[in-house]
């Protein structure tokens, strides 16, 4: 690692970025256009942003918050553990735990600088890591394995037998770091009695887990209090999504992105509520007048997109599909799979329920919400189970109307990337025309986006959508 | 009349035509340069020149490849693979399936009977399919690149090589020659190689009879014939004009198209 980078703790550098952006949200349009010139490596994401109002700047703010509260963490005597973004925080959030969530890091990486999180990518690669192991994950860890990061206390995963590359480096940072760490594991049969049961009891060890490493025990009433949070943020999630069903679809391009990062980073807390309150009111009003979620374009194709998104700078991804003008349909990662979605019905057994009435079934509804979540269930393979990663796409597809369906996603992605093809198969036999974006949506080095986006114009052109 | 023209700046050349009256009336191949922009100059006056016309008596020109945005002087920039597609139904009227390989990328385009592309596949991964894959191991073995195609025929036993990765592609040649490996069985295996590789490419697309292929791969004998034994399936040979050029012809024709739409 070149050694001016070992001189600022990575996440005190994103953090400090996304303070003096969240003060941006508070000025004058023209304080703005002059405070821009001030931040030329970062401009283009920040203008991206703001273009979506009130809502842009809540979601700056609440990532600032993030920033605030891992920075902050020892000093308000609070404990910094490190997850992957299939594990919910929410019972993190409960216990007064800091979740860092690697996989959110690494994209914001992408998102605010130019040279995204190439040098920790690379210091997971002298560590040991293959270039073809998860970038996601490989980025931000590659920085805390390199000590530049608030110390992280106890690692937490999810993803034995789900995904054994996130599970392994996981177990090596463990050992590496020195930090006691948990996971949770994940039966082959998916929403049977038996498999709720063991997933149940493997969060009731969890707890105990947390308990041992915070010297706190678990307050009923404030895991109520979360839970209860999450289950008004569903309703919102539930109800936003909705309205990918009209033409043109009335929900901005980003607001997908807010969702599910917001999901990752802040379930449970009444600041990621008023953010999609905002949200929800934009996307009504949008509906109530007949527009576009989209800025000074027409509505002219829509696309579903199978895994994630680009996470490339200025979010030229988003901004690109908006100039074309095309509707993001959402990535299978929002979708929560809780059972008063519009796409719960077709998916019975793949879905949670909230219920706070006790302990156990608190602890249920967070067992099972977990076992719901992106690669936990959903993106776990193509052809794993029934109703999963194949059935949900086509079916969401269909349900909002979809143009065709997008997958990106990164090499080292061994459930999609190493069954991407037999799946877009499947969906073009479904009907859908399926474009497979090679690049790697945390590390531009694997194809820049310039070519990337040659060849999703060919794309669109060929099949016919644009 | 019509007069128009064609402009395909590729990695690793350029191609122009002009097409009058829907026949083709003069061509050009160019070794491409650094910048789009000179590449498709130079290409543009060599055909100017060999059509005994100027600039101003071309009613349309349309540009493909990868320096197609930009280029000034063409009035549309068409995708490759649409431009392919189109030049390849021209050159060829039954053909269904198109194996394109070129300096960089190698496509198997699917056509319908207008030649609009319906399907297509496109290489994912490095150079080791692609026209620049044969150019570095010609040079390794100190022959011209159009004598590599002939190495087939002579060999008796085809080396087996990395096919993955061109680096180590030229690092396991560099051994063979060192090991007194007949410069034939070096050349048949790296003929192999690139046809495994499209091969499998092609299968993913279940290419459709009558199949051809275009690009300057097209030339090699060695790479044609093994991939037609892979495909168990003998392609139509592209005789109407240098296969290389089916790029540059579909942008002509597009240009072409809006000539007589209007």
């Amino acid at each position: 690692m070149r050694p001016e980078i070992k001189e600022y703790n990575f996440d005190w550098m994103l953090g400090s970025l996304l303070k003096t952006a969240a003060n941006i949200g508070n000025c004058s349009e023209k304080e703005i256009k002059t405070l821009l010139n001030y931040v030329p490596y970062y401009k283009g994401t920040l203008e991206v942003l703001l273009r979506e109002g009130e809502v842009g700047t809540c979601f700056i703010r609440l990532l600032d918050k993030y920033f605030d509260n891992i920075l902050n963490a020892h000093q308000n005597r609070k404990k910094i553990v490190g997850i992957t973004f299939c594990l919910s925080p929410t019972l993190f959030h409960a216990m007064d735990i800091v979740p860092v969530t690697l996989e959110v890091m690494t994209g914001l990486c992408g998102l605010l600088w130019k040279r995204g999180a190439y040098d920790y990518l690379d210091h997971g690669v002298e560590l040991g890591f293959t270039e073809t192991s998860c970038s996601s994950q490989r980025g931000s860890l590659g920085a805390y394995l390199a000590g530049l990061g608030e110390e992280i206390d106890f690692l937490v995963c999810d993803t034995p037998g789900v995904c054994d590359t996130n599970a392994n480096a996981f177990a090596f940072a463990s050992e590496f770091m020195e930090k006691p760490f948990f996971q949770l594991n994940y039966p082959y049969i998916i929403g049977d009695e038996k498999t709720k049961k063991y997933q149940l009891d493997d969060y009731k060890d969890l707890i105990v887990f947390l308990e041992e490493q915070t010297g706190t025990k678990l307050d009923q009433d404030r895991l109520r209090e979360v839970l209860q949070e999450v289950d008004v943020q569903d309703d919102l999630l539930a109800e936003i999504e909705d309205f990918y069903c009209l033409i043109p679809s009335p929900i901005p391009i980003l607001f997908n992105l807010f969702m599910y990062m917001g999901r990752f980073l802040f379930s449970g807390m009444p600041e990621y509520t008023e953010l999609l309150t905002l949200m929800l009111e934009k996307v009504q009003d949008n509906a109530k007048n007949g527009l576009s979620g989209l800025h000074q374009t027409q509505e002219k194709a829509r696309i579903f997109m199978c895994y994630i998104d680009h996470y490339t700078l200025d979010m030229k991804f988003f901004d690109w599909i908006n100039q074309q003008g095309i509707a993001h349909l959402g990535a299978i990662l929002s979708r929560n799979f809780r059972d008063n979605t519009r796409y719960a019905p077709d998916f019975q057994k793949s879905t949670y329920g909230i219920d706070t009435s006790s302990l156990e079934t608190m602890l249920t509804s967070m067992s099972e919400m977990n076992a719901t979540l992106p690669m936990v269930r959903s993106i776990r393979g193509p052809f794993d189970q029934p109703n999963m990663w194949l059935e949900e796409s086509i079916s969401l597809a269909r349900m909002y109307q979809a143009d065709c369906v997008i997958y990106n996603g990164t090499p080292g992605c061994r459930n999609t990337w190493g069954m991407v093809k037999p799946f877009a198969k499947e969906v073009e036999k479904a009907g859908f025309p399926v474009h497979i974006m090679y690049g790697d949506a945390f590390d531009d080095r694997v194809e820049s986006w310039e070519s990337s986006v040659n060849r999703l114009q060919e794309f669109f052109s060929i099949r016919g959508i644009l | 009349m019509t007069m128009v023209a064609g402009c395909d700046v590729g990695s690793l050349t350029t191609k122009a035509v002009i097409l009058k009256n829907n026949q083709l009336v003069a061509t050009s191949l160019i070794r491409s340069k650094a910048k789009p922009q000179e590449s498709a100059r130079i290409a543009m006056d060599e055909v100017y020149g060999k059509a005994e016309v100027s600039e101003r008596e071309i009613q349309y020109c349309v540009g493909t490849g990868y320096g197609r945005e930009k280029l000034a002087f063409v009035n549309e920039a068409k995708s490759e693979i649409s431009c392919h597609g189109k030049g390849a139904k021209w050159l060829m009227p039954s053909v269904k399936t198109i194996i394109d390989i070129g300096g960089q990328d190698c496509k198997v385009i699917k056509i319908d009977a207008s030649g609009q592309a319906v399907k297509f596949v496109t290489n994912d991964k490095c150079a080791s399919g692609t026209g620049r894959f044969l150019e570095v191991m010609a040079k390794v073995l100190g022959i011209d690149i159009n004598e590599l195609g002939s190495q087939t025929a002579k060999s008796k036993s085809p080396i087996t090589m990395a096919s993955t990765c061109t680096v180590w592609a030229q690092a396991d040649v560099i051994s063979f020659i060192h090991a007194g490996v007949p410069l034939e069985d070096i050349g048949a295996g790296i003929n192999l190689a690139m046809a495994k590789r499209i091969a499998t490419l092609a299968n993913t697309v279940k290419p459709e009879k009558d199949i051809c292929m275009t690009g300057g791969v097209a030339k090699n004998a060695g790479v044609l014939s093994l991939l037609e034994d892979l495909l168990g399936c003998r392609f139509k040979k592209i005789r109407k004009s240098d296969p290389q050029l089916a790029g540059a012809i579909g942008a002509a024709l597009f240009a072409r198209e809006q000539i007589t739409e209007k």
